[in-house]
């Protein structure tokens, strides 16, 4: 049932992605990459491996979209690597981490931290990456500044609505 | 035996972390080669479709310029086929039209998907331009769309000529601005003006001679270079580009062997 309702979230937030996301191309520099919610939002119980082959099949999924072959699915393998670490690092009352990551089993303080950490290093990956050269790296941080920050601020957004 | 078992029991995550990125880049470094899969890119035939119906929604919005964008192009095109039926014999160029279903402008690597494939006789390589200019070239075809890099993708290069002295230079894209590129070896000595024309070399069989890139915007020397940098400003819109059409040289098979064959 848990997964039905994983992989239902999945296919909602990249058509959302895809059909709304990728059209908009603001200011030129900003590409929110909404689709990592559905990976930072898994639950932890999953084995280490198996999350980073999750998070492997799920960034090739958006790099056929973009035509940017395994620049997504880099970046999403890295922030799958990093995540079950950051959890360690920033949640102190484990107890109440069983299964999911929530404002409610980790607080809003914690939950912003993990968010802002792994959305940074997915972006910076996949715009760095994209640019594939450093001529570029002046351009490549404004676009991960300003398309994480919407990122960050719609994942948070989503969290704090499914509080209740 | 069973203490490397062990080790590798440990660290499995981490072998499959490097396992998994070692994949990954094994793509990318695919992508940035000239000949990639066609299988995983936007000529593959879904994900056409998925970005065709896109276009098509967002196609109600634009109807009056995309009329009479069509209206000025049937003019033009009727023009052509009556100089091209008197050039006939030494112009072995077919046109064929097709539309933009997909195209990127605000990122290094732009593409953009048409919805011509194999079976329409596209073929890798061809030249593809509009009313305005030259847009790009082929780079990978599926049954019925065809991924095209644009002059406006940091990895194009294209030799191009000025009109008034044929002199040749080199275009390419600085991934600034999409409504300019820079045309680069071009030696000091020349006299650049604002306002030059810039066209097709013709030097490869890609496009024909004297279809028309961009015209000089400015152009810069700085003290103890030996060559320009010319901003030339293009011809063709990108942002609002609809409708295209691929030059197909029939000569172009025969014309790439020859010069493979010096190799």
């Amino acid at each position: 049932m848990e997964w039905t309702k994983q992989f239902g979230r999945y296919i909602i937030v990249m058509l959302l992605q895809v059909l709304l996301f990728d059209q908009l191309q603001l200011w030129g520099a900003c590409h929110p990459y909404i689709y990592v919610l559905c990976l930072l939002m898994m639950p932890i119980t999953l084995t280490h491996s198996l999350s980073m082959i999750i998070g492997a099949v799920a960034g090739l999924v958006m790099d056929i979209f973009c035509n940017s072959l395994g620049v997504h699915m880099a970046a999403c393998i890295l922030i799958m690597f990093i995540r079950p670490y950051l959890i360690g690092a920033i949640v102190n009352d484990k107890d109440r981490l069983n299964e999911q990551i929530s404002l409610r089993s980790i607080g809003m303080e914690a939950l912003i931290k993990y968010v802002v950490i792994l959305v940074l290093v997915h972006h910076l990956t996949v715009f760095s990456l994209a640019a594939w050269s450093w001529s570029h790296m002046g351009f490549v941080l404004l676009e991960t500044l300003i398309s994480s920050i919407v990122t960050i601020l719609i994942i948070i957004g989503y969290n704090a609505m499914s509080y209740r | 035996m069973q203490n490397l078992l062990k080790i590798l029991l440990r660290y499995s995550n981490f072998l499959v972390f490097i396992a998994l990125e070692v994949a990954a880049f094994l793509l990318i470094s695919m992508n940035n080669a000239y000949p990639r899969s066609s299988i995983l890119s936007t000529a593959n035939n879904f994900i056409a479709w998925q970005h065709a119906q896109i276009s098509e929604i967002g196609g109600y919005f634009s109807l009056r310029s995309q009329n009479e964008q069509l209206a000025a192009e049937n003019t033009a095109l009727r023009n052509r086929i009556c100089s091209m039926d008197s050039a006939k014999n030494n112009a072995p160029i077919h046109y064929e039209q097709a539309k933009v279903v997909q195209m990127t402008t605000d990122q290094l690597h732009n593409y953009l998907t048409i919805n011509r494939g194999s079976k329409d006789g596209i073929q890798r390589g061809q030249g593809v331009r509009n009313e305005d200019g030259v847009v790009g070239i082929v780079r990978t075809v599926g049954r019925n769309y065809s991924v095209v890099q644009p002059l406006i993708n940091t990895l194009t290069n294209l030799s191009c000529r000025f009109v008034k002295n044929d002199y040749i230079g080199t275009l390419q894209w600085d991934g600034k601005d999409n409504r300019f590129a820079l045309l680069t070896d071009v030696a000091a000595h020349m006299v650049v003006n604002p306002g030059d024309t810039i066209v097709t070399s013709g030097l490869s069989p890609v496009f024909p001679e004297g279809i028309p890139v961009g015209i000089v915007e400015n152009s810069t020397l700085r003290e103890g270079e030996s060559y320009y940098t010319i901003r030339v400003r293009l011809n063709t819109n990108f942002k609002r580009l609809k409708y295209v059409e691929v030059v197909q040289n029939a000569h172009q098979n025969e014309l790439e062997e020859l010069t493979n064959g010096m190799d």
